[in-house]
């Protein structure tokens, strides 16, 4: 059997703007065949993550790879692999949908004798088929999205990387492109970046949560909905063994998971997940005591899913 | 190549769709127009000296060439990338297949072949005028060449100008600027009497060089110069449209 490459391999990465840390040590996979869903709310680093994967920036720290490629040292090549659909479409607007199309597959190289065939197809899998004798600049915003998402397509690329496909488009567009997503899903791998969680649950086979520009979780959307029922996480920073304080961790009541993040000078940091909504930072303390740790840190974690998912939840109740 | 020709064509796409070109080429040709009547004045008159050429005093002759050159090549070059960047579309651009090289050029080869295309309707005048005088083509073709190579030189400085900033009138002037340093560094000989930096300046001198070109001398060292400014200003444009994907 052939190895087949990741298709997306995001890891370690960090990027830095002059002061701002826009990500920070972010890491995820898509799988071949995979709908995944990027969510996060506005500002969380959604459109950097796209862009360095689509080879506009780079990472300060970090190694992406895309089907195999590191996207710094091979960026022509990982170009030609993917489709990438930027968050602001912004297209010629003297051009006839027709002729940008045209235009767009000369520079991604379609050989002559399929020109024809990928230019219908994709003219008529975004329903474009009506416009495509109009200018773009006299275009709707929905069509133009369109324009940019039949663009996508005329490489056959087997990766798809959208940002934010169904925005700024009317309820019934945006189940057409939800559609059309669903559809190439079956053959390609796509990454969609979106900020609103219905969407998500919908197309998606798992989703990245990502929120101030670190990941927050990593699930499908089914468990990540059981996950967020109650659940709290507590940062504990303990001097002693972390072998033993792991297990004994584990074994308090309401203790859903725990995860080390790394050890300085002794002391060992854990992120304590609960659910339930069971408060157990005076359980934690007492284990503490009891045992002899030194305990330097007890808080409950200002990124806890559940926060995200409450301004998710606010932002879709707003857009509703 | 296939690739630098679809993204050439969208550049003379962009000229033919776009009211610039025409304003531009419309008041380029009537400018050109008055050097060729006055032109016509000079040769008719019995008082200057018979030596004296069509080709010497259409190339670089008059104040009236370094004025079309001067302020045509910001206007051809101002939107190449700075258009690109105010509207967002180099982002779809630098994330097709397509190398940094490649985008350059074809912004470089689709002005110049707007700038080359305006000159080349010019010869329309000498057809003319082989109608009512007899006159070498010589120095007429080579003062075309001279043009040509001086024009694709300073539309890679204005190119250069258009990728620093996402506004076309700043690149407009920023070029202007540029194109008129390069123009007045000839002007400076006439402040410089230390023999060694008079060559430095002749070698530079724009309007020395075109005087050569309209006699008839196809000298290469002044397109040695034009070559080099054209590849350094070009070279630096793709540093410049690359360095956000390198900005670390």
């Amino acid at each position: 059997m052939i190895e087949m490459a990741i298709p997306i391999d995001v890891s370690n990465v960090t990027k830095r703007y002059d002061t701002i840390t826009a990500l920070s040590n972010i890491s995820f996979t898509v799988q071949p065949g995979e709908i995944m869903g990027f969510l996060g709310p506005n500002g969380a680093g959604k459109t950097t993550t796209l862009r360095i994967l689509a080879g506009m920036i780079a990472p300060t720290d970090g190694s992406v790879r895309i089907d195999g490629l590191e996207v710094t040292t091979h960026s022509l090549e990982v170009r030609r692999r993917i489709g990438y659909l930027p968050e602001h479409v912004a297209l010629y607007p003297e051009l006839r949908v027709q002729e940008y199309l045209n235009y767009r597959a000369r520079i991604k190289a379609v050989p002559r004798t399929e020109l024809r065939n990928r230019m219908s197809e994709a003219l008529e899998r975004c329903a474009l088929t009506d416009v495509s004798r109009q200018l773009i600049g006299r275009l709707s915003k929905g069509y133009r999205q369109r324009v940019a998402l039949a663009d996508c397509l005329l490489g056959a690329p087997k990766i798809l990387i959208l940002d934010e496909p169904t925005i700024g488009l009317d309820p019934h567009q945006i189940r057409q492109t939800r559609e059309l997503i669903t559809a190439l899903g079956r053959t390609t791998t796509i990454l969609l970046s979106t900020h609103i969680l219905p969407e998500v649950e919908m197309i998606c086979h798992r989703v990245t949560i990502i929120d101030k520009g670190r990941i927050v979780a990593v699930d499908t959307p089914s468990q990540l909905r059981a996950r967020l029922q109650g659940t709290q996480v507590i940062r504990v920073q303990l001097r002693g063994e972390p072998s033993v304080i792991e297990p004994a961790l584990k074994q308090l009541s309401g203790v859903s998971r725990v995860t080390m993040h790394g050890r300085t000078n002794g002391y060992a940091s854990f992120d304590v997940e609960t659910s339930g909504g069971a408060d157990i930072r005076e359980a934690i303390f007492r284990l503490a005591v009891d045992r002899q740790w030194t305990l330097r840190e007890l808080s409950q974690t200002q990124v806890s899913l559940e926060d995200v998912f409450i301004k998710l939840t606010t932002k879709e109740q707003d857009a509703a | 190549m296939s690739n630098i020709l679809a993204l050439t064509s969208r550049e003379l796409k962009a000229f033919w769709y776009s009211p610039i070109a025409y304003v531009v080429g419309a008041l380029f040709l009537l400018l050109q127009g008055w050097v060729f009547w006055l032109l016509l004045a000079v040769l008719n008159d019995p008082r200057v000296d018979p030596s004296f050429t069509a080709s010497q005093f259409f190339f670089g002759g008059t104040f009236f060439f370094w004025f079309a050159v001067l302020i045509v090549v910001p206007l051809l070059t101002m939107r190449t990338f700075s258009e690109e960047k105010r509207t967002g579309t180099i982002e779809f651009l630098l994330t097709a297949p397509v190398t940094d090289t490649q985008v350059v050029l074809a912004k470089f080869l689709g002005a110049w072949i707007i700038y080359i295309l305006l000159w080349a309707l010019t010869a329309i005048f000498f057809l003319i005028l082989r109608r009512l005088t007899p006159f070498d083509w010589g120095p007429v073709l080579t003062g075309y060449i001279g043009t040509w190579l001086l024009g694709g030189m300073l539309i890679a400085c204005g190119i250069l100008a258009s990728s620093l900033t996402r506004n076309q009138v700043i690149a407009a002037l920023l070029t202007f600027v540029a194109l008129l340093f390069l123009f007045s560094i000839g002007i400076l000989d006439v402040f410089i009497r230390d023999p060694e930096s008079g060559k430095i300046i002749q070698y530079l001198s724009l309007i020395d060089h075109l005087r050569n070109f309209g006699k008839g001398l196809l000298d290469t060292r002044p397109m040695v110069y034009y070559l080099t400014l054209t590849t350094i200003c070009l070279f630096l444009t793709g540093r410049v449209i690359r360095s956000p994907r390198w900005r670390s």
